[in-house]
């Protein structure tokens, strides 16, 4: 019998910054209440039943190819598993509407934490989602995080956009993303190409990828220079990307799928890491806390980012900030800061001073326990 | 010594490697003292059952809940039944933005 539970429509774990997230978020909620269970998705090699301590994990296997009926199914699949739990449950903590729908169902106390809504994010990936089929979505998400005794985000952009859909100011609360600091002697992967700038996260429209090609190929005088992409999803998925890539010719460096641990040596021996997100609604209206900007920062990796809200927030001024969508913009900033190294090693460092004083992920705990403890007071 | 092949881990996965006293009787893997569950089964293969009575009665049995807790459980069930066909459509794996984003069987609706 658990005291508590975390719910994500998520696979995890999974080489996504969202798996580094949940797997900060879980540790904090499990470590207070002695164990819980985690109901995520699973997949591939994942097993559908763990047990790890004090802690169970149990992950939805279905195979539903509608992602409306999968994301139903899932909600139904996880209320059953918190039904056997319902007179021990005092609080679960949810990313989305699919995992508070059921969460909400056993009267548990409830912390939303909201890094996305699905109403921004949906059309992106589904296009032909009708305006009315969003409004339905919207009517969800706001249902759960006005029932919410604590909603949880990751910046002021999408703070407001959750104000929007009606959760009371008093029960929203800030918890930036954060990164651990890199040893500075991490070793150079073997297989580094000698002077890079690297690109980590996924591949979507919105994170800018193409931008930052157009802008490599703006730099291909630079002939000691290499791009390396750390994808963190598969070559497949990566397809349009790299037949981008070669038809820019592009000197560029796939790898795929890199574990976690592995991905810090990656950030550490860049020249430059490169966060080239676009100005869309989802960027714009929706915001994040892009964990690559994180964690390079934590590598002492000096990072040039598009300038949006949500980017400012994070790196402050410890980064160059690029308008966004304007590859030559992005080329001309890559290259003053290389022509520059001592003021791009300056940069790097204030940027790692910056996340070891505020912004690890102890320090995320810390601020989630404090949301915790306000949710027992009330 | 055969290895138990139990996998472990919270964050990072990996197979648990303790020697294994025991052969699962349902799926016919190696499993270590630690690991061994109700009815000599591996953890996995327990839990399914336990929830199940067979493994092989689990998905009948778990299409069978999802019918009688879609009405049941819910004060919320309203939010799922007003997604009708024509909402249903646009989420169709042949719908999806660009095809080449779907291998993985990528479920997230939010990605960082
Ligand atoms: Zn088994
Ligand atoms: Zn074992």
């Amino acid at each position: 019998m658990h005291r508590a539970a975390y719910l994500a429509f998520d696979r995890f774990p999974s080489a996504k910054g969202s798996a580094v997230h949940i797997r900060h978020m879980a540790a904090e909620l499990f470590d207070r209440y002695g164990g819980g269970l985690l109901c995520v998705l699973g997949g591939g090699e994942l097993p559908a039943y763990q047990r790890e301590g004090a802690v169970e994990i149990v992950r939805f296997t279905d195979v539903v190819p509608n992602l409306l009926d999968r994301a139903g199914a899932f909600s139904r699949w996880a209320a059953d598993r918190l039904a056997p739990h319902r007179d021990t449950l005092e609080i679960c903590h949810v990313r989305d509407p699919w995992g508070a729908l059921p969460a909400l169902s056993t009267g548990a106390r409830l912390v939303y934490e909201a890094n996305g809504l699905p109403s921004i994010e949906l059309p992106y990936h589904w296009p032909l989602a009708a305006p009315s089929t969003l409004a339905k979505i919207r009517e969800l998400e706001e249902h759960c995080l006005q029932e919410a005794d604590a909603v949880v985000v990751p910046s002021r952009v999408i703070l407001k956009a959750v104000a929007d859909r009606g959760a009371e100011p008093d029960r929203v609360h800030l918890v930036p993303n954060g990164a651990d600091p890199v040893p500075a002697d991490v070793p150079r992967p073997p297989t580094a190409p000698g002077r890079y700038v690297i690109y980590v996260g996924a591949l979507q429209p919105w994170q800018g990828v193409d931008v930052l090609l157009r802008a490599f190929a703006r730099l291909a005088d630079l002939t000691d220079l290499t791009l390396v992409v750390c994808s963190s999803v598969s070559p497949a998925r990566a397809r349009p990307l790299r037949r981008l890539a070669e038809r820019l010719g592009v000197r560029i460096r796939w790898e795929h799928q890199l574990p976690h641990a592995d991905v810090a040596a990656w950030l550490a021996h860049a020249e430059l890491s490169v966060a080239p997100l676009t100005a869309g609604p989802r960027n714009l209206d929706q915001g994040c806390s892009p964990i690559k900007v994180w964690e390079s920062m934590a590598a002492g990796t000096a990072v040039v980012a598009s300038d949006l809200p949500v980017i400012r927030e994070v790196l402050g001024d410890h980064g160059r900030l690029v308008p966004p969508d304007r590859p030559a913009e992005l080329a001309r900033a890559i290259r003053v800061l290389l022509e520059y190294p001592d003021a791009c090693r300056d940069l790097g460092e204030r940027a790692r001073r910056h996340v070891e004083d505020g912004f690890t992920w102890k320090h995320a705990r810390a601020r989630l326990a404090g949301v915790y403890d306000r949710v027992e007071a009330h | 010594m055969t290895p138990c092949a139990v996998t472990t881990g919270f964050f990072t996965l990996g197979k648990c490697g303790q020697m294994a006293v025991a052969g699962c009787p349902a799926c016919g893997r190696a499993v270590c003292a630690d690991h061994l569950a109700d009815g000599g089964l591996c953890p996995e293969c327990a839990a399914a059952r336990n929830r199940f009575g067979h493994p092989s009665a689990a998905a009948a049995a778990r299409r069978r809940v999802y019918r009688q807790r879609q009405a049941q459980y819910y004060g919320d069930t309203v939010y799922y039944s007003s997604f009708d066909d024509y909402d249903r459509a646009a989420f169709e794996p042949g719908a999806a933005a660009d095809q080449d984003y779907l291998d993985d069987g990528d479920d997230a609706l939010v990605d960082s």
